[in-house]
């Protein structure tokens, strides 16, 4: 079953660039590939929830020795909101994309880049996790200069630049960690790390993957290059990237740092807490200065990382349920946010918040749409960004973590400041009218109003289910910190 | 016997080597530095071939031959970018 | 840039050069090789012919399209796993048939899956080779 979550992608990718000259045929290949990924993706989530942990040994190689697939609660949630995005961003991209992008292999990369970042989620092998790595940033790498003007290849260069410094921090931290362990097999590692006498290897090699995964997490100080590049590339795929790249790199940090690297928690896991408050103030007081709405917005991505990382440092059953909630929460609004941020510009011609406005009373549809995700961002009770906010902050409570409590706090409050001035600048005040800058005469369309619709709905309905969506975090929680049916799973020959 | 030829060969080769990298950093012009560098593959070939024998493994062998098929493409392209830079 | 020594020697060098990417590709399952290498070998012997004698005779020498290539080979290596699906083992399983032939060994998918390879790095080197002499 798991196989077909990585099939059915790369089936929809090679069918749309075989039929590269049919472009108009894409958008509807590309609809009902997505909507096939997230059939199987519900399909391996119902099996996993109560527990189970799926397992797929490819080419047939026992356990240590070939690649492993393995979906436990925490991959195949990923997996579904990753099936979400990409079916919400395929209705989306109809008004996105023209026939001429599509023929230059827009959608084949997309479904390639959805490809590589389920296989992130559901390797269970530490070097199979770096290929699939660069599967998703060669498609995205590709997808970020479709458009090929200045500023995004700029854009794309610092991006590029960045995450290759990152691959290669990862390469040499897995050739290490192979001298040291001998295998790279995630759950041999957490059985043999566990028995490991000298330590200090493990915790340089902890550093480095750190260092890795904190560059593509977007995490401080190594975030500069998500805000110089995500506003640069196509909304669909600003709104793909901003939902679910740093979340690849936040689910492995959470899947590394609680597998693996937990013999010194109070070393390793005093710098992310450290890293997580850090990485929330610079991200909203970054946003703070910004005028573009999808800078403001990838500003605010930094911010809620820092939240992810929080509930990972503070590494309590309950702080990475609540880490797990959170990235659950965030994803769907993230993208939400940028989709809704598209439709401002194709009605009104611009980014820039001081030349918007008046949207509220033109569209109030649409002013509704955007109330939701934002103020879900902020953390807005009964919205879902609320209880993630909650969980994370309680969490701090029960172990007197009160520092980083203050921090969350501090910034949650400024997180509303700016998603109010947002609302109040784009959706509220009269539009000013300048020469050079006039309204473009499009309409909202059904086309891409639904899936925001959609996400807006999902937003509210974690938010009065949160019961239920915490169970399953929790669940997944559990599976986290305890090693052992995983392992069990892996290694026991399982199938 | 073999060894000693062996040894000659491979300390002549690297001394050809390091003043094949001479000549690459001091040029003077570009077409010297490119074919210095297509000089460097050629003399890598060969020190590739004698060190196969040297280990007695020939799969190095077919590494050579990979080099000798290929390490000319650059040259060529450079070439074709010097020519044309020259019109 | 039309060079008679080049067109001369190539006439030699490229059969050779595809030869020996054949060779890479066929014995690559055991040995060093495989389709990666082989791929590269034979996209370099394009890439001579493209500079001898322009992009448009790189292209027709590859015969197809190299996206379609790139497209296909993918496609192939993804064919490759499906036997061993439906003769109920794990995804990608390597089934070999019993005959060996000279020089190519024994039959398999895994062969597929390196032709696939091969087709990919074959398709995507060309590719990117000839936008660059296009655009420049």
């Amino acid at each position: 079953m798991i196989i077909s979550i990585l099939i059915i992608p790369l089936l929809g990718g090679i069918i749309l660039l075989l039929s590269s000259k049919r472009p108009r045929w894409h958008f509807t290949v590309n609809f009902l590939v997505s909507s096939a990924s997230l059939i199987a993706a519900v399909i391996v989530l119902t099996q996993t929830v109560s527990g189970r942990i799926l397992t797929l040994q490819i080419g047939n190689w026992p356990a240590p020795f070939g690649i492993t697939l393995v979906a436990d609660l925490l991959s195949s949630v990923m997996v579904l909101l990753t099936a979400i995005i990409g079916w919400a961003v395929a209705i989306y991209a109809n008004k996105y994309v023209n026939a001429h992008q599509a023929g230059e292999g827009f959608f084949a990369l997309m479904q390639l880049m959805l490809f590589g970042i389920y296989g992130a989620f559901l390797t269970g092998d530490m070097f199979n996790l770096y290929v699939w790595f660069e599967v998703l940033l060669i498609a995205s790498f590709s997808l970020m200069t479709l458009g090929s003007t200045s500023r995004q290849t700029e854009g794309a260069f610092k991006y590029v630049l960045l995450n290759l410094v990152a691959s290669a921090f990862f390469l040499v931290g897995i050739g290490l960690l192979y001298g040291v362990a001998g295998t790279l097999n995630m759950a041999d590692l957490a059985r043999k790390a566990a028995m490991m006498e000298n330590t200090i290897v493990l915790q340089t090699v902890a550093l480095i993957f750190m260092v890795s995964f904190g560059i593509k997490a977007a995490v401080f100080p190594l975030y500069f290059w998500l805000p110089a590049s995500y506003h640069t590339a196509p909304i669909p795929v600003a709104a793909i990237f901003a939902g679910l790249l740093t979340k690849v790199g936040v689910y492995a940090l959470i899947r590394v740092f609680s597998l693996i690297f937990i013999h010194d928690t109070n070393f390793t896991h005093t710098i992310l807490l450290i890293v997580a408050g850090l990485t929330m103030l610079s991200g909203v007081i970054g946003a703070a200065a910004q005028n573009d709405f999808r800078r403001i917005l990838s500003f605010h991505i930094i911010s809620q990382i820092g939240y992810m990382i929080m509930g990972l440092a503070l590494f309590t059953p309950l702080a990475v349920a609540g880490a797990v909630f959170y990235i659950i929460h965030h994803i769907i609004v993230k993208s939400n946010l940028f989709l809704i941020a598209g439709i401002v510009e194709r009605i009104h011609g611009s980014f820039d918040v001081s030349r918007l406005g008046d949207v509220y009373k033109k569209w109030p549809l649409l002013a509704l749409l955007f109330f939701i995700p934002a103020f879900s961002l902020a953390g807005i009770p009964p919205l879902s960004g609320f209880w993630a906010k909650l969980t994370v902050i309680k969490a701090g409570l029960d172990i007197r973590q009160f520092a980083i409590v203050f921090v969350a706090l501090g910034v949650g409050l400024l997180t509303i400041f700016s998603m109010t001035k947002i609302w109040a600048q784009v959706f509220w005040k009269e539009q000013p009218i300048t020469k050079e800058h006039r309204n473009t005469g499009n309409n909202p369309v059904w086309m891409e109003l639904i899936p925001v619709a959609f996400l807006a709905l999902l937003t509210i309905i974690i938010g009065l289910l949160a019961g239920p969506v915490f169970e399953i975090s929790n669940r997944a929680a559990e599976q986290l910190l305890n090693h052992k049916p995983y392992i069990e799973a892996v290694l026991g020959g399982g199938r | 016997m073999i060894s000693t030829a062996l040894n000659i060969s491979l300390g002549m080769i690297s001394l050809s080597m390091i003043l094949i990298i001479l000549r690459v950093l001091r040029g003077p012009s570009l077409a010297d530095r490119v074919t210095a560098l297509d000089i460097l593959m050629t003399t890598g070939i060969g020190f590739i071939a004698i060190y196969s024998i040297y280990s007695n493994n020939d799969i190095f062998i077919d590494v050579a031959v990979i080099l000798a098929l290929i390490a000319f493409v650059g040259t060529i392209a450079f070439s074709y970018f010097i020519n044309r830079e020259n019109r | 840039m039309r060079s008679l020594i080049l067109n001369t020697a190539l006439r030699f060098i490229a059969p050779i050069m595809f030869l020996f990417s054949f060779f890479l590709l066929v014995r690559g399952h055991n040995n060093p090789g495989g389709g990666f290498i082989a791929g590269l070998v034979a996209a370099a012997a394009i890439t001579l012919y493209t500079l001898s004698s322009g992009v448009s005779y790189g292209r027709r020498l590859l015969q197809i399209d190299a996206r379609l290539l790139t497209g296909s080979g993918l496609l192939l290596a993804l064919i490759s796993g499906i036997p061993a699906i439906t003769s109920g083992q794990s995804f990608m399983t390597g089934l070999w048939l019993e005959k060996t032939i000279i020089v190519i060994g024994k039959l398999g998918t895994p062969i597929l899956f390196d032709a696939g390879v091969f087709m990919v790095v074959l398709g995507i080197t060309s590719n990117i080779i000839f936008e660059l002499m296009e655009h420049n």
